[in-house]
């Protein structure tokens, strides 16, 4: 059951969050997302991140693996320091100051 | 002054006795040097002396060029009052020069904010292209603070400059604040062309940033020009964007932007690399180091402590840690919601597989708060995939077994409930629901059928069928086919499972007609095509052993119309129950003519003999009746390989579904002609004689069968190892271990799964070995037999040598297994909780798992020392 393929998504990565879509998308939600981030990433100009995103429409096209993908992708064994690249992609607002700041520092 | 510049010498005073042109010449040269040189100071005195000296318009131009270097300088090293002060003694002193040091005036008035002077000069109606140019240059440079632009009062209110720099400064404002919308990077009020151009860029290189769009926000910044001010952000832009933020060297205020925007994580990442230890190797630091990790984590990623107070509470589970201590040291309780509970159920899965009944009452709670929180529909495939899951938990638990503990189960376990003291309310409003319990997901049957009327595809449904045909009598299990065919009507695999069925019975009539709708669905299909043959081929035996070979012979030419029955030695066969007619209906020569083609077509006596005799058996004639019709001295007359005639009647028997009998007379030339070195015989003959063998439990002929196959090696080593394996002697179960895993190690390389799934269910003691309470890894998954390459050689290398069925049991050492096992029982009588506290149960039951899996461990370890692992 947990033979399926994972590609170049880690285990505790969530191929929706890779798309951008929400948790509840419907197949055509999927497939449009994909479409959009393959334009956004062209396999040419970016490899790796069109491999990703590849990778997780693969799991979630098919119902089967994408409710697989959802019970099995949890690791309580990973090191627990796998939890964050996923979440340091966020970037946060600060306001101009420290962007100006930049700016006046020569 | 810096003191660089304190340490600069005075240079040398001009040569007296030269005329004004030759001190001129050769010192103008040392000056002009010195200015290359970047020594601004030195150059500057000198030149005022060459001029003190010689006061012509040659040594003032050499003075005023040695002036604006002196001013770039100070400018450049952020002395702006020095640079104005000098600037101002230079346009007294020499008015001359005023257009000459103009861009000098305008840098210093940028650099002390004072725009007014800068941009003054665009109010003239008439001014000169160049220097409009030139101060849109340094506008382009130098402006940073779009605040003094947009509020320049030597500018009109309504000036495009001030408008734009207003425009600019809310975008930036707005883009570092938020989400923006396109309308908001619109800023039609700034041109691309113009000199605040970058920044239009650099506002769509921000937003594009915070969208997420890396490629974008890359494309905008590739646009930035390199002189421009707005281009200073661009380095820490493009490390935000990399993975590896430290592949670029940033200035002190890009790199605290990068901290702030990216999030500096990584002190996070020390923190809970120290965490992962504590849990590894040292309990007493468990808590201190999980106190400092929620810390680090609040200050850098806040939106990760729920999340991560879930992963430790479930890693505290398998350590000794004080629950009331570690949710003080978290600063408060995990939340348990879905990704909390299928967390749990994956730890206590991958802990211990016994723990089937826990972990689906585990996954049920997953899967009320997962529908809750909208991660799936109650009909959706991933409810399916759960309902399938937990049964294939629940399968790995024998059925006795699973029977006992499930009735435990029921009647201790009153739910969830009481864990969720201090929970929010959206989550305890899940069990709040679900007072009363339904223990549905305890038993496979349920679990299968709901899966199946989700998501109804063969795979469930095969394992459902696989299961029932183990559990239940034939009308639960044709139940399960046929609802299978009824929803999947276009699949073959349940007729033909109904076919067999029936046929198994006696039924074949019935047999037939499953066998009619599955060719009509697919006739090619191997199966299918077996089937046809097998089933009229059964007919045909029937009646003749109903002494009705009239009605048999109508059958025979059925057969006969098949194009399968004319495959390999088939005929042979349809020519022997034709003999069998024969013999019952007293036409003795008949028989000896069909005794003579099946002779002919196995081309040997002795073969026909077996053939003959098989088939007579299974038609059920009386010896006396086949001995009449046989010929007695064949076998003196024999002067092929007995054993070669022997495999190819044995392989015949295999492929008409008939068991046939290795004569008693013919063993002992059968065992010799193998355990010859020369032996002959094909793979596919060794295999059938191997087979036939152990179906009579003539163990020592299976294992010189299986002996002369791995000593053939290639393909077929793992096929041979599998026979080996069963051949053995019950006693040698840890060569039997050995065997089995080697053989399923060599078919998972050769992707033989049909043989890699033989060897798993042999292991698992469901290939009729019967010794598992010997085997203390009899109920480990497939993972178990990997073997690496060394080892997979090491025992074909043992076995091969083995070609002596061994006879010596060795002392047995069952004691000690005994020893263990009470001490398990013991163990779990110990630690077998009351349901009470559900928490504490899982907690104990997965400690227990884990130290009998240690102690598992070291049993395999010190066995290691007796066989090859």
């Amino acid at each position: 059951m947990n033979r399926h393929r994972q590609g170049v998504i880690a285990a505790h990565e969530d191929p929706r969050e890779i798309l951008g879509v929400a948790p509840n998308a419907g197949d055509e939600e999927i497939r449009a997302a994909y479409l959009r981030k393959v334009k956004e990433n062209p396999p040419d100009r970016a490899p790796a991140a069109f491999e990703r995103i590849r990778d997780a429409y693969e799991i979630l096209r098919d119902p089967r693996r994408r409710a697989l993908h959802l019970l099995l992708s949890a690791d309580p064994e990973a090191p627990l320091v796998s939890l964050l690249p996923a979440r340091t992609r966020e970037r946060r607002f600060t306001g101009p100051g420290p962007w100006l700041a930049v700016m006046r520092e020569k | 002054m810096s003191g660089k510049h304190k340490q600069t010498k005075t240079p040398p005073a001009p040569v007296g006795g030269m005329t004004g042109a030759s001190v001129l010449t050769s010192q103008e040269e040392e000056v002009r040097a010195m200015l290359a040189r970047g020594s601004t100071k030195p150059a500057l005195e000198l030149a005022k002396k060459i001029h003190k000296q010689l006061g012509t318009q040659a040594s003032e131009a050499l003075l005023l060029d040695a002036y604006v270097a002196r001013i770039r300088s100070l400018l450049e090293h952020g002395l702006t009052v020095e640079a104005k002060a000098l600037l101002e003694l230079v346009r007294e002193r020499y008015p001359s020069v005023k257009d000459k040091v103009a861009d000098l005036g305008v840098k210093v008035a940028v650099r002390q904010g004072n725009w007014d002077e800068v941009v003054g000069a665009l109010n003239a109606p008439a001014i000169a292209e160049e220097k409009r140019a030139a101060i849109e240059r340094v506008l382009k440079c130098q402006v940073t603070d779009l605040s003094a632009l947009a509020e320049c009062a030597a500018l009109a209110p309504q000036h495009p400059l001030r408008v734009g720099a207003a425009a600019l400064r809310k975008a930036i404002e707005a883009v570092t604040s938020g989400p923006v919308t396109d309308d908001a990077l619109r800023l039609p009020e700034v041109s691309h062309r113009g000199p605040l151009g970058p920044w239009k860029t650099l506002v769509r290189a921000i937003a594009h940033f915070y969208r997420q769009d890396d490629v974008a926000c890359e494309r905008c910044l590739q646009n930035i020009d390199p002189d421009s001010a707005p281009a200073r952000l661009v380095p820490a832009l493009q490390a935000m964007l990399a993975r590896k933020p430290g592949e670029h060297r940033l200035s002190t205020a890009s790199a605290s932007l990068v901290g702030q925007v990216g999030g500096s994580t990584e002190g996070l990442r020390n923190a809970l690399r120290s965490l992962d230890a504590a849990f590894a190797t040292d309990a007493s630091k468990i808590i201190p180091e999980v106190q400092r990790t929620i810390s680090a984590c609040r200050a850098a990623c806040p939106e990760l402590v729920e999340r991560l107070q879930q992963h430790i509470a479930i890693r505290a589970v398998n350590s000794e840690v004080c629950p009331s201590r570690l949710q003080a040291s978290m600063g408060g309780l995990a939340i348990q919601n879905a990704y909390f509970w299928r967390l749990f159920a994956r730890s206590v899965e991958g802990a211990a597989g016994s723990l089937a009944v826990e972990t689906c009452s585990l996954w049920e709670q997953f899967r009320q708060h997962a529908l809750a929180e909208g991660w799936f529909r109650e009909d959706g495939p991933e409810a399916a995939a759960l309902y399938l899951h937990m049964a294939e938990l629940l399968l790995e638990i024998p059925s006795e077994e699973l029977i006992e503990i499930r009735a435990e189960f029921m009647k201790g376990f009153s739910g969830y409930g009481h864990s969720y003291e201090g929970q929010p309310p959206a989550v305890c409003a899940v069990p709040a629901k679900h007072r009363t319990p339904d223990f549905y997901y305890l038993f496979p049957e349920g679990l299968f059928e709901r899966s199946c009327a989700i998501d109804p595809h063969r795979e469930a449904f095969e394992r459902w069928l696989d299961w029932e045909r183990q559990q239940s009598d034939w009308k639960t299990a044709d139940r399960v086919a046929e609802s299978w065919h009824r929803a999947l009507p276009n699949d073959s695999q349940p007729l033909l499972y109904l076919m067999e069925s029936a046929e198994e019975r006696g039924a074949l009539n019935k047999a037939l007609g499953f066998l009619e709708q599955a060719e009509k669905l697919d006739a090619l299909k191997p199966e299918v095509r077996r089937a046809a043959l097998r089933l009229l081929i059964a007919q045909a035996v029937r009646y003749l052993r109903q002494r009705k070979p009239r009605r048999a012979e109508e059958k025979l030419v059925d057969l006969e119309a098949l194009p399968q029955a004319h495959e390999t030695d088939r005929p042979a066969f349809l020519a022997a129950l034709r003999w069998t007619g024969c013999v019952i209906l007293g036409e003795d020569k008949a028989a000896s003519g069909y005794f003579t083609q099946v002779s002919q077509l196995l081309e040997s006596p002795a073969a026909a003999v077996l053939i003959c005799r098989s088939a007579g058996n299974a038609c059920g004639l009386e010896p006396n009746e086949m001995d009449r019709c046989l010929p007695r001295k064949v076998l003196l007359d024999q002067t092929d390989s007995l054993a070669g005639a022997v495999a190819r009647a044995c392989a015949l028997g295999d492929d008409m579904n008939v068991a046939f009998t290795i004569p008693r007379e013919f063993q002992r030339e059968i065992f010799k002609e193998l355990s010859d070195d020369h032996c002959s015989l094909e793979a596919r003959q060794l295999r059938a004689l191997a087979e036939a063998a152990l179906r009579h439990s003539l163990g020592e002929l299976a294992y010189a069968a299986s002996a002369a196959g791995l000593a053939r090696g290639g393909a077929t080593e793992a096929r041979f190892l599998l026979l080996r394996a069963r051949a053995l002697p019950s006693w040698e179960f840890e060569r039997r271990s050995d065997c089995l895993a080697v053989a399923a190690e060599l078919a998972r390389r050769q992707r033989d799964m049909a043989l890699v799934d033989e060897a798993v269910d042999l292991r698992r003691g469901h290939g009729g070995l019967g010794i598992d309470f010997l085997d203390p890894l009899a109920t480990m998954d497939e993972h178990a037999f990997s073997r690496t390459t060394e080892q997979v050689n090491a025992v074909l290398k043992r076995e091969k040598q083995s070609r002596t069925f061994p006879v010596q049991e060795p002392e047995p050492f069952y004691d000690r297994f005994g020893e263990e096992d009470e001490a398990d029982e013991k163990d779990e009588e110990d630690e077998l909780p009351t349901f009470g506290d559900i928490a504490r149960l899982l907690l104990e039951s997965v400690k227990a798992k884990v130290k009998k899996k240690r102690g598992q461990k070291h049993q395999d370890e010190t066995s290691g020392q007796r066989s090859l692992f």
